[in-house]
């Protein structure tokens, strides 16, 4: 069979999507455990339950977007936008939470004074914790990895629709699957505990995103030898 | 005949179902002690603090709630395409027997693994000589079953509704292109990281250390030592649920109703600005066909991004007056 560009484009944008995933993972504030306790900073969750929530809100938007409207870049910033919407909203609510119900001011553990607001950190910070709450300067880059993490989803779910011609569902879940194989890659780098951008852990990405490239080229090969196998796009 | 005063008001009651279903969910982390905070209850007889906490923990909650609420959805959709032919003038007296059915038995499973958790976690315990009461056990089973109904129900609801939003306004074409479980794992995945990333706090910050001092994150040299007595007593999960129900149960539905009413609102306001809405186009294809598009349905996309942006905008901006506020208000850290 030959080779056609489409079969190009989905194994591309399938890794694109891939690598913005780890990209976006990386740039999340993941507290975990930790800042349940107002231990650390960030928000109470793990890596990939918090990209996950986020990715699926925004798939909503990006599936309901593409039932009338059949850009790429139409479909994937609708992605992007729910997703951050879902991460800002939740940043929010969380330091509404630790500052009404718990009295704790939000506090970065790893900069000592906020590199956007300039706010000093370190006198507000509870001893013997990493930080609590969820400070500008993580939530800026929450927003960031949220809007980027949706992005990578909403491109690969619009390439496996338009291109692969899988089903609406079919491709939802094939979008979210390669997506949470990417998120997990990330989560093995950031281990716990990440503020995002300005975390000394933010430097391991390139490593990430090798491991990234790897997983995406073989998830792109297999939905192209559905593609290819199933009349379609199977199911 | 479509019309678009109804389609707002569907959206609504989405809405004030997510604000219920995200309630009952972090409430339901609380009487059963799922997700993070439960690393405390964990540790505690490994410090040696025997407890009366039910240790359930059987997953993370997005992962849960996604289960719970996919065989709510899958048992659901099943039942409605048996019943349905048989009522086809009135189909929601189908949904009234299918929806609350399907989600009975999620809650069915809910309970096995509330025991199975429970019973496996505390076992694993036993060199720490933390016993398994069979009251502690027995009582918490059915509030953790209740709660995570009213959850599940909220979503299997939430996705009927979504996958029937075009039916209910007037016209079919504008159903949610995915089927109804489809919709309930992707909501339930939703609801429970919300839960378990927003509610969590006020259980694990406060309420799991309130013989520590009030406003200050909790020390690394706490963790484990967890307070074991309620205010007449010793403390067990009801405790924590009732004083949870009164500012993070709420916080935690608030948020979720708050992302579902900005997501969906921002998609038919650019709908409605494009114009696309109330008169559909005439050749809009009955299932959806992602190759079908017009200029208006292009620019609703277009105006649903910037509304979006718009208030990922205002949260940004808000996150950064209320931090302001919030230093000055409490002041640097003056304890030990």
């Amino acid at each position: 069979m030959a080779l056609e560009p489409e079969m190009i484009l989905i194994v591309g944008y399938v890794v694109i999507g891939g690598l913005l995933a780890s990209l976006g993972a990386h740039l999340l504030p993941v507290g975990g455990a930790p800042a349940a306790m107002g231990t650390a900073t960030g928000v109470a969750t793990g890596t990939v339950q918090l990209m996950f929530g986020a990715v699926m809100t925004g798939l909503f938007t990006s599936s309901t977007v593409s039932s009338f409207s059949n850009n790429i870049w139409l479909v994937a910033i609708s992605g992007a936008v729910g997703a951050a919407i879902m991460i800002t909203v939740v940043m929010f609510m969380a330091n509404i939470m630790y500052v009404f119900g718990c009295g704790i001011v939000p506090v970065s553990g790893r900069v000592a004074v906020d590199p956007i607001t300039k706010e000093p950190q370190t006198p507000y910070k509870t001893p013997q914790t990493d930080g609590h709450g969820v400070p500008n300067v993580v939530f800026i880059s929450g927003t960031m990895g949220g809007f980027v993490g949706g992005f990578g989803g909403g491109l690969m779910y619009f390439a496996l629709l338009f291109y692969a011609n899988f089903t609406y569902v079919t491709a939802a879940i094939a979008a979210l699957s390669i997506f949470l194989a990417n998120a997990i890659l990330a989560a093995y780098n950031i281990r716990g505990t990440t503020e995002g951008l300005y975390d000394p852990k933010f430097k391991r990405l390139p490593k990430a995103l090798v491991s990234s490239l790897a997983i995406s080229v073989l998830a792109g090969i297999v939905v192209l030898l559905a593609t290819i196998g199933l009349p379609q796009g199977g199911i | 005949m479509l019309v678009v005063e109804l389609l707002f008001a569907w959206m609504l009651v989405i809405a004030f179902l997510a604000f219920i279903a995200c309630t009952f969910e972090d409430l339901e982390s609380d009487v059963g002690s799922q997700s993070n905070p439960n690393s405390q209850v964990q540790l505690a007889a490994q410090v040696g603090q025997v407890h009366r906490f039910f240790n359930k923990a059987i997953s993370g909650e997005p992962l849960s709630n996604a289960m719970y609420c996919t065989v709510a959805g899958t048992t659901a959709w099943i039942l409605l395409q048996k019943l349905e032919p048989i009522v086809p003038d009135a189909k929601w007296k189908a949904a009234v027997v299918a929806i609350p059915l399907g989600v009975a038995v999620a809650a069915m499973i809910h309970i096995i693994f509330s025991i199975t958790a429970h019973c496996g976690r505390t076992a694993g315990q036993k060199r720490f000589e933390q016993p398994i009461y069979l009251d502690v056990l027995y009582g918490h089973l059915l509030p953790i079953a209740t709660h995570g109904f009213m959850t599940t129900f909220c979503i299997t609801s939430i996705a009927y509704i979504q996958s029937n939003l075009g039916t209910l306004a007037g016209d079919p074409r504008l159903n949610h292109p995915f089927a109804l479980p489809l919709l309930a794992f992707i909501w339930g995945i939703t609801v429970g990281a919300i839960g378990s990333s927003t509610g969590d706090i006020h259980y694990g910050t406060e309420r799991e250390f309130q013989d520590r001092p009030f406003g200050e994150g909790k020390r690394v040299v706490y963790h484990g030592k967890i307070t074991r007595y309620a205010e007449c007593g010793v403390r067990t999960q009801k405790d924590i649920v009732g004083f949870c129900a009164k500012f993070g149960g709420p916080c935690t539905g608030l948020t979720f109703g708050l992302i579902i009413l900005f997501e969906n609102y921002r998609t038919l306001i650019g709908m409605e600005l494009a114009r696309f809405l109330p008169v559909l186009p005439a050749d809009l294809p009955f299932v959806p066909d992602v190759h079908f598009a017009t200029a208006a349905g292009n620019m609703s996309a277009v105006w649903g991004i910037v509304v979006g942006l718009f208030i990922i905008a205002a949260l940004l901006v808000g996150n950064m007056v209320f931090v302001r506020w919030v230093r000055k208000k409490y002041g640097p850290f003056v304890g030990a």
